[in-house]
């Protein structure tokens, strides 16, 4: 009697687990997001009435140059390109502006410098958005953060602050060729990624160096694909930090962050897993930046209210990519950065030709 | 979150928090000041201003000319809080600036748990954020 008893019990709870899981199921992934992250939801909920509010009572008055509808749909256009663009660079573990800046300096004729101060908004948010998520994860290591945190703070700082002196003294040949070099650059982090295969997921150093040791730049995390903890120590921390200095210059110097060269150099040259290398850059830039930023803003080159629906679109593609990275697999990830990388690196190659030699290219539009 | 079955370090859980936190006040802050822009006429300069000068190009020393004469070279929005342009600007900026309280309250958990080496580095970045923050570099 008290072994059917308690065969019925377990039956009950077997029960009981499966309805459960098929209620989990029936909610999905968006579903559980909503009410895992209330604050994501009133957000969102906020944004759609706010943006429906300026549509009904606008009192903006037209121009010559736009009419109120048209401001009405950049501003709104602006914060749905800027959630798009903020999930998949979380996932890809670079930031926006990689993907912004190229594309608005290409195809728009707005000023190179207010263009490169939204540019580090743009790539900025979903990194400061997604570090409380990643954080909480452990994909961000404090240790790897604060070590890299000092040189690319370092480098961003000086970068931006060359960026407001060069804006007139270089011109469009100097401009130019700074990009074309940096176009090329992230063609062969695409090469060695690509080529990388399964070892750049969870690279295995071959020697370690005493530094990284003494500065205690390991640690272990949860990896959900494999269903186990795994443990990872990092390689060449001088030279990762000498790379830090100069990653943090291009990105305050360029508005562009540049987080596909922080995940590449964490992964290649660190040696860290790409999950880690992908999360750790994300907060890196959220701390480059956050320093370039002010140079801009002091100048004036941050227009606010052109700003504002790129943050925004940030914030929000920021949370639900950062809560996206941490169930999709690492070579995933990696597939994701290679394409935009190779993206990337095609525009900046165009503009640096036309910029350095006057080469007009066709795919400039 | 599968993430949660290792303990997360308390000092990154204050960075992380800090951060969100402030962005989240920011993000509010900032969808405030752009349905003021939209629906009032208070605006330190005319919504109309910033897109058509923005939209046609002008670099941001021509922008500034036709409001001030001259560019901000500081933070302008202070004095404009009342404003839906500058309470926009405000958001950024109290949003960016989350990562320097972050920063400092990261490293004091870090002194206090006795992790002198990091705790020093978080403080040093802390430091460097608030040097572009104050604006102690001349930029020209």
């Amino acid at each position: 009697m008290e072994h059917a008893g308690s065969s019925s019990a377990v039956t009950e709870k077997m029960r009981e687990d499966d309805k459960r899981m098929v209620r989990e199921k029936k909610r999905g992934r968006f579903g559980r997001l909503v009410t895992s992250v209330p604050e994501l939801t009133i957000l969102i909920m906020l944004l759609i009435g706010g943006y429906i509010v300026m549509a009904v009572f606008s009192k903006v008055q037209g121009t010559q140059v736009l009419d109120p509808f048209s401001m009405w749909l950049i501003i709104v256009g602006s914060f749905l390109i800027s959630t798009a663009i903020a999930i998949i660079a979380v996932i890809a573990g670079i930031g926006g502006g990689v993907i912004f800046t190229p594309i608005m300096l290409g195809f728009t004729t707005m000023d190179s410098l207010v263009i490169r101060a939204t540019g580090l908004v743009v790539a900025m948010f979903g990194g400061l958005i997604s570090s409380g998520p990643f954080m909480k994860s452990r994909l961000a290591n404090l240790r790897i953060v604060f070590f890299c945190g000092v040189p690319i703070s370092i480098g961003a700082l000086a970068g931006s602050v060359c960026a407001i002196y060069l804006h007139s003294a270089l011109g469009l040949v100097g401009d130019g060729l700074v990009r074309l070099s940096l176009g090329v650059l992230m063609l062969v982090i695409a090469y060695f990624l690509f080529t990388g295969g399964g070892k750049t997921e969870y690279p295995e150093p071959e020697l370690i160096d005493p530094l990284s040791v003494k500065l205690g730049l390991k640690g272990s995390y949860w990896e959900g694909s494999l269903g186990k903890v795994v443990d990872y120590q990092l390689v060449k921390a001088l030279p990762g930090a000498l790379i830090f200095i100069f990653l943090g210059f291009i990105g305050g110097f360029f508005g562009m962050g540049g987080g596909a060269f922080l995940t590449a150099t964490l992964n290649l040259v660190m040696m860290a897993p790409v999950k880690i290398a992908a999360a750790c850059s994300g907060v890196l830039l959220a701390i480059s930046d956050a320093t370039a930023i002010w140079t801009y803003i002091t100048y004036g080159a941050l227009i606010a209210i052109l700003a504002a629906p790129w943050m925004l679109g940030h914030v929000v593609g920021g949370i639900l990519g950062a809560h996206l990275l941490i169930r999709i697999r690492a070579g995933f990830v990696r597939k994701i950065l290679i394409f935009i990388l190779i993206l990337s690196s095609v525009k900046l190659i165009a503009r640096g030709v036309e910029g350095a030699f006057g080469i007009h290219i066709p795919i400039l539009g | 979150m599968p993430g949660e079955k290792l303990k997360a370090p308390f000092a990154g859980l204050v960075y992380g928090q800090i951060i969100y936190w402030g962005v989240m006040i920011g993000s509010l802050i900032v969808m405030f000041g752009s349905i003021v822009a939209f629906i009032t006429r208070d605006n330190y300069v005319p919504v109309s201003y910033w897109l058509s000068s923005v939209w046609r190009g002008d670099s941001p020393s021509k922008i500034w000319q036709g409001i001030t004469g001259s560019l901000p070279m500081g933070h302008w929005y202070f004095s404009h809080l009342t404003t839906g342009d500058g309470l926009s600007a405000l958001g950024i900026s109290l949003a960016v600036f989350s990562v320097v309280p972050a920063l400092f309250l990261s490293s004091a958990v870090l002194f206090k748990e006795g992790d002198r080496l990091y705790g020093s580095l978080a403080l040093v970045c802390g430091i460097i954020v608030l040097t572009g923050v104050l604006g102690l570099i001349p930029i020209g």
